[in-house]
């Protein structure tokens, strides 16, 4: 402890100083790894970098080889035993992770100093993986900051300089980079991944999945993540209007629910045969990625919306998918009508497509089926009372909604009727598509999200993980598909209600919220717009955005191409300012000393020796001597002499430019020596 | 055991120009390159470094930066992380800025070397340079070092150098050989701020130095004096520290030549008057280096020998003249006629 007190009055010596100090900043750039990296990998980390710092302040040696190959081998074991590869992404995080920790146990020459400030970058970067927020972004500016503080510190070899000025000098390098930066990112074009990308850069996302299995989505309504954000043109539609479809489900196999697989071929399969009804409405979608094809838009969008990379079309059941999956932050305009008419108004072959179920599942659920059919009748006239009675019983037959209902076994439609009577949207619509089938009545299972709420601060209307959904549709003769959301049924306060129930959060967060929930809701608004912009502004800059930019500057229609020529510009129009300054710069010397200076070089390259103190004189003096008494010499006394009178002498005489005349004519060039 | 330097990259051996080694042909043809090169300087022992004298390259590091940018955008673009290339690009600005301020740490500034001090072969001479700052900014991590065409490991001085202000630094030369020389380039270099660029200026000094020749290590007693005209007779010169005359002390006595046991004995007598050895007067015959009669078996054993004599009467502030091949300098003494004798043994 005796040390931490000299590291603040300044007396510890220059290089452990030094050496604490880019250990702190190693130290910040792993500690933000922590969360993306395996528990040992952190803890080894921690322990190799306080070894080094014990080791610096007790001056102790390095660790000899053995112990760095040691741990070198135990890191890689550990990775493969943990990643089983020492490839791809999350490996390469993890190795990157401990060998800038164990490089820190060899920084002996310059070189190796440089390599952990090089593999710190790579770390940072590897960060980006994980997190692109606004405070990710202000960690990495601070660890950046940091490595070039040690970097310029490192260059100042005299003396015992304080870190605060190095601090100052890294801080302006880093402002002045600043518009480098801005310009670059601005016109640099963006080009699609060079080659592809590995595949775990799409593994643990939350988000929708393109099938469902019971249970699914329970783990994403407790998820609070924002999974798009929406800026309507107008006035926000009502809340229980808000569907955004997403991947729909056709194709169950008693566990499982798929997109459909149909047996039919292309030509016989139903088509989307959307009809739009009334007022469509305009937004502006900015999705987060999902790194899925899927574009989960507001129920219905007629027209393809223009996408800044790849195009988008619909499937037949009215789903919106991309050429390209969104890898990123993707922003687009999207223009759907509320009220909609879609899929065929006529019984067709392909809707034995939607009434198909796995045999040998749900016994008791086709006996309901059954009795129900018994009860109304059979017979696609009877087929929007039977949806009715289905519905009625949900309301009236004690089901309740719960995000926590429990494991279900095999048959999950049979336990939910009449066992547990408890679920969330995915049983209940799993269910009732289920009973559906059993009478015959064509249905589905859609997934999306339903509602959102407001964003008070910037008004975008945000839709969270936790509002993902998922709703039945039942084709009905002379209608075609026709939504039924079941879950509205059990519990209609899950639909148009800003109550929701809401996973348990963790202890100080309820706290607070309990204490004062308007300043809680408030903060949390002020900073997702805050978010929002960041989003906005920095991660959804596409090449679109690029395109738009050369677009206001006067390009016709610009591409890729033009970006670069725009950036060839900037910096060829830097390059010559450049020049212009420094010429500038030499023009600001005396015109007087740049005359003399002419004239000494003048003489030396007509063989005066190096004069070591030019004054005019002591030039003339030295003519004299070297060429002796010639006219060419007097000449040139003569006009040194005159240089001289007009700097120093009370009567100037000749003028500058007089002289410089004068210069020109005097016979530098000629030889002959007596 | 030695203790680790712990941030050992600020050696001096980042003053090796990078990718040198010493040997082999791409050496030798670099060498000849650097020397032609050197030979194009003018002479001066007074260097404003502007940018036409102002050299800059990336240093190895700096090449591995360039590496990792790319690496880093070649990163974003796969992973389409628009962060990445933020990060990449304020890296890639910020080296930009340090390569700017790494050749701004030199230029404006100017070098001015002090004549140096005539020395003997064989010792460093000391080569004091002032470098004088007029601009606003501070300058740090300035090294200076001399370059030998064929040492590229110079040994480094660094110095910082306060906004408008200056600093000195000394930097030593080594000659072996007596005589006049050219003084060797120096060089001003900087890795300041981020040791990706190596900035440098080589200098050609306009002074000269003059090498004395070795003095000889043990040389033998100083040879006896030659009879003075009007001292017929006496001939010893004596080592014994014994004396003939005393006289007064005068202003300008060195100390050595004060009896101090008179002294003593007047300031016990209440007395404060001090008296000198009156060599001149002690000196009855009188001492001639002799190039011919010194003993000595090759010439330049023979300077050094002489040199050795010349340093040992001087300090005996004895009266002596020197005999050179083609040249003899009549006896006296002091500093300067040391300085002459010194010189004509350089240049003999």
């Amino acid at each position: 402890m005796l040390n931490l007190a000299a590291w603040r009055s300044g007396s510890l010596p220059r290089d452990t100083r030094d050496t604490l100090f880019l250990l702190a900043v190693v130290g910040w750039v792993l500690l933000m790894q922590v969360g993306h990296i395996p528990v040992w990998c952190a803890a080894m980390a921690v322990a190799v970098l306080g070894w080094r710092a014990h080791i610096t302040l007790q001056g102790r040696p390095l660790p000899a080889w053995p112990w760095r190959l040691t741990l070198l081998a135990i890191t890689l074991a550990a990775t493969w035993m943990t990643h089983r590869t020492l490839l791809g992404r999350d490996a390469g995080v993890t190795l990157i992770v401990v060998l800038l920790a164990l490089k820190t146990l060899e920084m002996r020459a310059r070189r190796d100093a440089f390599v952990v400030f090089f593999l710190a970058f790579f770390t940072l970067l590897t960060h980006f993986f994980y997190s692109q927020s606004l405070l990710t972004a202000a960690g990495i500016l601070l660890a950046l900051l940091g490595l070039l503080t040690a970097l310029v510190n490192a260059h100042m070899p005299v003396g015992h300089p304080p870190l605060r000025q190095s601090a100052w000098i890294a801080g302006r390098m880093a402002l002045l980079g600043a518009p480098v930066m801005l310009v670059l990112f601005m016109l640099f074009p963006r080009m699609a991944p060079l080659w592809g990308t590995p595949s775990d850069a799409m593994t643990g996302r939350t988000g929708l999945s393109g099938e469902m299995q019971v249970g699914q989505v329970a783990r994403l309504a407790a998820d609070d993540g924002i999974a798009m954000r929406v800026r309507f043109d107008g006035e926000i539609p009502p809340m229980r209007d808000l569907y955004f479809r997403g991947p729909v489900l056709s194709d169950f196999d008693g566990v499982r629910w798929r997109p459909l697989r149909s047996g039919f071929p292309a030509s016989m399969e139903i088509q989307a045969e959307l009809q739009p009804l009334g007022q469509p409405v305009d937004y502006e979608i900015t999705m987060e990625p999902s790194f899925q094809p899927w574009l989960v838009m507001l129920e219905a969008a007629v027209e393809p919306p223009e996408l800044p990379r790849g195009r988008a079309f619909m499937t037949p059941d009215l789903q919106w998918m991309s050429t390209r999956p969104v890898t990123d932050l993707m922003r687009f305009r999207g223009r759907s009508h509320l009220a909609f008419r879609h899929g065929p108004r006529q019984s067709t072959v392909a809707l034995q497509d939607f009434t198909e179920l796995p045999g040998g599942f749900n016994p008791r659920t086709l006996a309901l089926a059954q009795s129900l059919r018994q009860q109304y009748g059979a017979g696609p006239a009877v087929a929007p009372r039977l949806v009715e009675a289905a519905l009625e019983r949900l309301r009236t037959g004690g089901y309740t909604y719960t995000l926590d209902p429990g494991v279900y076994g095999r048959d999950t439609a049979d336990e939910f009727w009449f066992d547990r009577k408890e679920g969330f949207c995915e049983h209940i619509a799993s269910s009732f598509v289920i009973l559906m089938r059993a009478m015959d009545i064509p249905a589905r299972v859609v997934t999306g999200y339903q509602g959102g709420e407001l964003n008070a601060m910037d008004n975008y209307w945000v839709v969270r993980q936790r509002d993902a959904h998922a709703w039945a549709e039942v084709w009905l003769a002379g209608e075609g598909w026709v939504r039924v959301d079941p879950t509205g049924a059990v519990m209609p306060t899950r639909l148009g209600s800003l109550t929701r129930l809401a996973a348990p959060e963790g202890l100080l967060a309820d706290t607070f919220r309990n204490l004062n929930p308007t300043l809680a809701r408030q903060l949390r608004d002020a900073w997702e717009a805050i978010n929002n912009r960041w989003n906005q502004w920095v991660l959804n800059y596409t090449q679109g955005r690029q395109l738009d930019l050369l677009r206001h500057l006067g390009f016709d229609s610009p591409s890729w191409r033009d970006l670069l020529l725009a950036l060839a510009l900037v910096v060829g129009t830097a390059g010559l300012a450049g020049a212009l300054w420094m010429l500038w710069e030499r023009q600001q010397h005396d015109p007087w000393l740049r005359l003399l200076d002419r004239a000494r070089r003048q003489l030396e390259q007509q063989g005066l020796p190096a004069v070591t103190r030019p004054t005019p004189r002591e030039l003339a003096r030295q003519t004299q001597q070297h060429w002796g008494d010639t006219a060419r010499a007097r000449a040139i006394r003569d006009w040194l002499l005159r240089l001289e009178a007009q700097r120093y002498s009370a009567a100037p005489g000749a003028s500058l430019a007089t002289l410089r005349r004068e210069f020109r004519q005097i016979p530098w060039t000629q030889t002959t020596k007596t | 055991m030695k203790l680790t330097a712990h941030l050992p990259w600020r050696q001096r051996s980042e003053g090796a120009v990078p990718g040198v080694s010493s040997g082999g042909p791409l050496t030798q043809g670099r060498r000849a390159l650097r020397r032609w090169f050197h030979s194009r300087l003018p002479r001066t022992d007074t260097l404003a470094l502007t940018h036409r004298n102002v050299y800059i390259l990336p240093t190895r590091p700096g090449w591995m930066l360039g590496l990792t940018l790319l690496l880093l955008l070649v990163a974003s673009i796969n992973y389409q992380l628009n962060l990445g290339y933020l990060l990449t690009f304020l890296l890639a600005g910020s080296a930009v800025v340090g390569m700017h301020i790494c050749h701004g740490n030199l230029r404006g500034l100017s070098l001015h070397l002090t004549p140096p001090a005539p020395v003997h072969a064989g010792d460093a001479a000391r080569l004091d340079i002032r470098l004088a700052n007029t601009s606003r900014q501070a300058r740090y991590g300035i090294a200076l070092a001399v370059t030998d065409i064929g040492d590229d490991t110079a040994h480094l001085t660094w110095t910082d150098v306060p906004a408008q202000s200056g600093a000195e630094v000394h930097t030593a030369w080594q000659v072996t050989r007596r005589g006049w020389h050219d003084l060797p380039a120096l060089s001003a270099s900087t890795l300041f701020p981020l040791g990706t660029f190596r900035v440098w200026t080589v200098w050609r000094p306009a002074s000269r130095l003059l090498a004395y020749p070795k003095a000889e290590l043990h040389p033998p007693p100083l040879p006896a004096g030659e009879p003075q005209p009007g001292h017929a007779g006496a001939s010893v010169v004596r080592s014994s520290g014994e004396f003939d005359g005393v006289r007064a002390y005068r202003r300008g006595d060195p100390l050595r030549s004060v009896v101090w046991k008179k002294a003593a004995q007047s300031f016990a007598a209440g007395r404060d008057d001090l008296v000198s050895r009156d060599a001149s007067s002690s000196q009855r015959s009188l001492l001639w280096l002799d190039y011919a009669t010194c003993g000595a078996p090759d010439p330049e054993s023979r300077l050094s020998r002489l040199t050795a004599w010349v340093l040992q009467a001087d300090r005996l502030d004895l009266v002596f003249g020197l005999r050179l091949p083609g040249r003899e300098i009549p006896p006296d003494s002091g500093p300067s006629h040391r300085a002459r004798c010194l010189e004509a043994l350089a240049l003999c």
